[in-house]
């Protein structure tokens, strides 16, 4: 607010106070939440599961830094792309409640934060680790903020194909930090992520259909229509089985990891073939706001998007614990 | 002293909601520094790099 006016009191000595002072309101909950924590806990346990299968030792410190950089650089890239789509967040009902829609602080402060933590992270990273460890890093950061958001988001239904490189990469990055390489066990940790990203995503489309259409993102079942991204649902669902059997090939994977990655992918593409039979997608109206609510026929596609979450989780559960007890025998 | 030609004559005062947000703002900065400095030291001992700063 500025203390110009057009009629500057020129006769009392006594200041004139205004109400308020235009100063931000943010607080530190919602630079926390500019860092997509939901995202960031995925980004956590997978980059995790990546550094504890990496043959090799790190000293526990730096494996602490080198999982703590990444979850800072993976937030980075989340405050960068709030920064950018500031816009079209203030129109969906799933991103209106975040910081920048909500008012409390400017865009700069986003861009400013996230620049910030993404040298930071990366720099850190290197320190700790190894530079082809940060080299990834800023890599992931780089895909993210310019690559998806920047450029594929608003232009292509490919968008989260492509796009899901950079989540699928903290699992890269762990492996990294530890072994210093990228090796074919590390690509299978990044083709996990990688191929499940699109069902899950699209899932999630097919019945927020109306939100993405409205801000002009062209997702999918926008662009090729439901019934076209079911079948690729089910495509990608059956591509996603066959990575998931890759761990068992190389020795990455023992037999509680070929069991549990047995019974994950059989529901995976249970739902995903539940999802090919309905009609999910058909209806176009003003859809629930929270995350699960779903109108009557979107169900199914709820559900594996819901399942699907669960199934990333397990999968990189099943990976460690398969690791640490075959190292116990 | 010197005397201001344009001496500002409004003032905006916070309100209370903006003082304690940008004290959170501030109490929040210091302690990410603080963090950031030891983590960049302990980080360099950690890999020998000051091996006579200690």
């Amino acid at each position: 607010m500025s203390a110009h006016t057009d009629s500057p009191n020129l006769v009392s000595d006594e200041p004139v106070v205004l109400a308020g002072a235009g100063l931000s309101l943010a607080g530190p909950r919602d630079f926390f939440q500019l860092m997509k924590p939901r995202v960031m806990s995925l980004v956590i346990f997978t980059a995790i599961i990546g550094l504890l299968v990496a043959p090799g030792d790190l000293p526990l410190y730096n494996s602490v830094m080198a999982i703590f950089c990444i979850a800072v650089g993976a937030g980075a890239s989340g405050a960068l792309n709030m920064w950018y789509d500031a816009d079209i967040d203030a129109q969906m009902t799933r991103t209106k409640k975040r910081p920048l829609p909500r008012g409390v602080m400017e865009p700069r402060t986003a861009l400013t934060f996230g620049f910030l933590l993404s040298v930071v992270s990366v720099w850190m990273l290197g320190l700790a680790t190894n530079y082809v460890a940060a080299g990834l890093l800023a890599f992931t950061i780089f895909f993210y903020v310019v690559i998806y958001t920047m450029w594929l988001k608003r232009r292509t239904p490919q968008n989260i194909v492509i796009g899901g490189a950079p989540g699928a990469l903290p699992p890269m990055i762990g492996y990294a930090a530890v072994t210093g390489t990228v090796t074919i066990d590390s690509t299978i940790l990044f083709l996990i992520i990688f191929i499940w990203t699109p069902p899950h995503f699209w899932a999630l489309a097919l019945y927020k259909l109306s939100d993405y259409g409205r801000v002009g993102i062209p997702m999918m079942p926008n662009v090729a229509g439901p019934k076209s991204t079911r079948n690729q649902i089910f495509g990608y669902s059956i591509a996603l089985a066959a990575v998931a059997a890759a761990p068992v090939f190389t020795g990455l994977g023992g037999s509680i990891y070929a069991f549990g990655a047995f019974l994950l992918n059989a529901g995976f593409l249970a739902l995903a073939f539940k999802v090919w039979r309905s009609r999910a997608g058909e209806k176009d109206e003003v859809q629930p706001e929270s995350l699960y609510e779903v109108q009557k026929g979107d169900r199914d596609a709820r559900n594996l998007f819901a399942f699907s979450i669960l199934y990333l989780f397990a999968m990189f559960a099943l990976i460690g614990v398969d690791y640490l007890l075959r190292g116990a025998i | 002293m010197q005397e201001y030609r344009d001496r500002p004559t409004k003032f905006a005062e916070p309100t209370p909601e903006e003082i304690k947000a940008r004290s959170k703002r501030n109490v929040a900065l210091a302690l990410g520094l603080l963090l950031f400095v030891i983590l960049v030291f302990v980080t360099m001992v950690s890999r020998g790099q000051l091996p006579n700063a200690v």
